[in-house]
């Protein structure tokens, strides 16, 4: 049998008619009108993912003001011009996979654990032709500061990207939260390159990057938790009906 | 006029409020998407409520249908998320009734009136992934791309699953042209 065929076959079924009960449809059409209301349409998606990539930047530099540029001073030319750009482009991209997620049936470039894992494996791969301290002091105690700063510093910036893309979200929650944590994750490195002082290539390759796979991973706990919270209080719901 | 951009102006119209349009689109519409679940062997009161939800949550997300952008894809990735949702809470709901009442019974698929059998007869049998993406391309009458849009995959993906469900549905077919020609049925 040819595949013309099996078209044939197939759309001969597919043309039978299929018909839906019309006071489902009424009902349906009644539910929507009782809140029905012009919407605005979501922004350009250039002009969202710009926001989002502003409001990493101004968490990583909002931290590191506070807390000092230490890292940056320390940080030769060829190695500010090379860790930057990586982390723009991370960010970038990520921003752009956070908004992606936000629109149902949108064109995907890269897929949320993609980026988590191509991200973290390039800056690890970054770090590792820049930085050539082998030495491994305070490796622990240092290293778990630096976690904690990149961690604290991806809650805001998790938080308001969140708060800026809130009104999206109709299809994968868990994707949605583990981009967003990605995101977050990022924008807590780049708070890290700037402020840490430590260049010990293990200390960054291992406790900086470290920050993006715990964020990301937080953020797709978060949101299955609130998806599982709200399916279970539709089930209590539905049940006590 | 191209039915796709008849489908992009109502829905641009219920952006705008109007409640005419958002009729016609769920009357336009839900017969197809009904059918969608009623394939994915949801039974018909299943597949009834499962297309009110998926309204709603159309209803929820309108805003985030970008006017010029292709309907169908953003539909159906809606739709489908529904349905993995209704999936896994009928699965969370019969671990919890395990031992109590038992698997309930999936709805068998209807057969077709004429000589060929119906689609979700012939659907039946594949894997959920291949139905629905046949389901979308023969249905729907969605392309390559906008199918790969809606499954959050890749064309190359849609296309091997495309494939694969060809030579399934070959098989099949082949076969019940076979046992017809044996009981002397038209073939």
């Amino acid at each position: 049998m040819r595949d013309r065929e099996i078209d044939q076959v197939l759309n001969q079924a597919a043309q039978a008619r299929h018909d839906v009960d019309p006071a489902l449809l009424d009902r349906i059409a009644s539910s929507i009108g009782s809140s029905l209301g012009p919407v605005r349409p979501l922004p350009p998606t250039w002009a969202l993912t710009g926001a989002l990539f502003l409001v990493c930047a101004a968490v990583a530099l909002a931290g590191a003001a506070r807390s000092g540029f230490y890292g940056i001073q320390k940080l030769g030319v060829f190695e500010r011009t090379l860790i930057f750009p990586t982390l723009g482009i991370l960010i970038w991209l990520a921003a752009m996979t956070f908004v992606s997620q936000m629109i149902p049936g949108s064109r995907r470039r890269v897929t949320p654990g993609t980026l988590l894992w191509v991200g973290s494996l390039a800056l690890v791969a970054v770090f590792a032709v820049l930085f050539r301290d082998y030495r491994t002091d305070h490796f622990v105690s240092q290293g778990v500061i630096c976690l904690a700063a990149g961690l604290l510093h991806a809650i805001p910036a998790g938080f308001a990207s969140w708060l800026l893309l809130r009104r999206g979200f109709a299809v994968n929650a868990i994707s949605a939260g583990l981009v967003a944590g990605t995101l977050a994750g990022l924008a807590g490195v780049t708070m890290l390159e700037l402020h840490c002082p430590n260049l010990q290539t293990l200390h960054v390759m291992l406790w900086h990057t470290a920050v993006i796979p715990v964020s990301g991973a937080a953020g797709a706990f978060l949101a299955w938790l609130l998806r599982y919270r709200a399916g279970s209080g539709a089930h209590e719901r539905s049940a006590s009906e | 006029m191209n039915p796709d951009s008849d489908l992009q102006m109502l829905m641009a119209r219920y952006q705008q409020g109007d409640l005419t349009a958002a009729t016609a689109l769920i009357h336009r519409l839900s017969a197809q998407l009904h059918r969608f679940f009623v394939v994915q062997l949801a039974s018909r009161s299943d597949a009834d409520d499962l297309l009110q939800e998926t309204w709603l949550r159309i209803h929820e997300a309108r805003h985030t249908y970008r006017a010029g952008e292709p309907l169908l894809p953003w539909l159906y990735a809606i739709a489908r998320h529904i349905r993995v949702d209704h999936y896994r809470k009928a699965r969370r709901t019969i671990a919890r009734e395990e031992g109590l009442e038992g698997i309930p019974e999936v709805a068998a698929p209807p057969a077709g009136s004429g000589k060929t059998p119906g689609l979700e007869a012939l659907l039946a049998p594949l894997p959920e992934s291949q139905r629905e993406v046949i389901e979308m391309l023969k249905v729907a009458g969605m392309s390559l791309e906008e199918v790969a849009r809606a499954t959050s995959s890749s064309v190359g993906s849609v296309k091997q699953k495309a494939h694969r469900a060809y030579e399934k549905l070959r098989e099949q077919l082949s076969g019940m042209g076979q046992s017809k020609a044996r009981t002397g049925g038209p073939s």
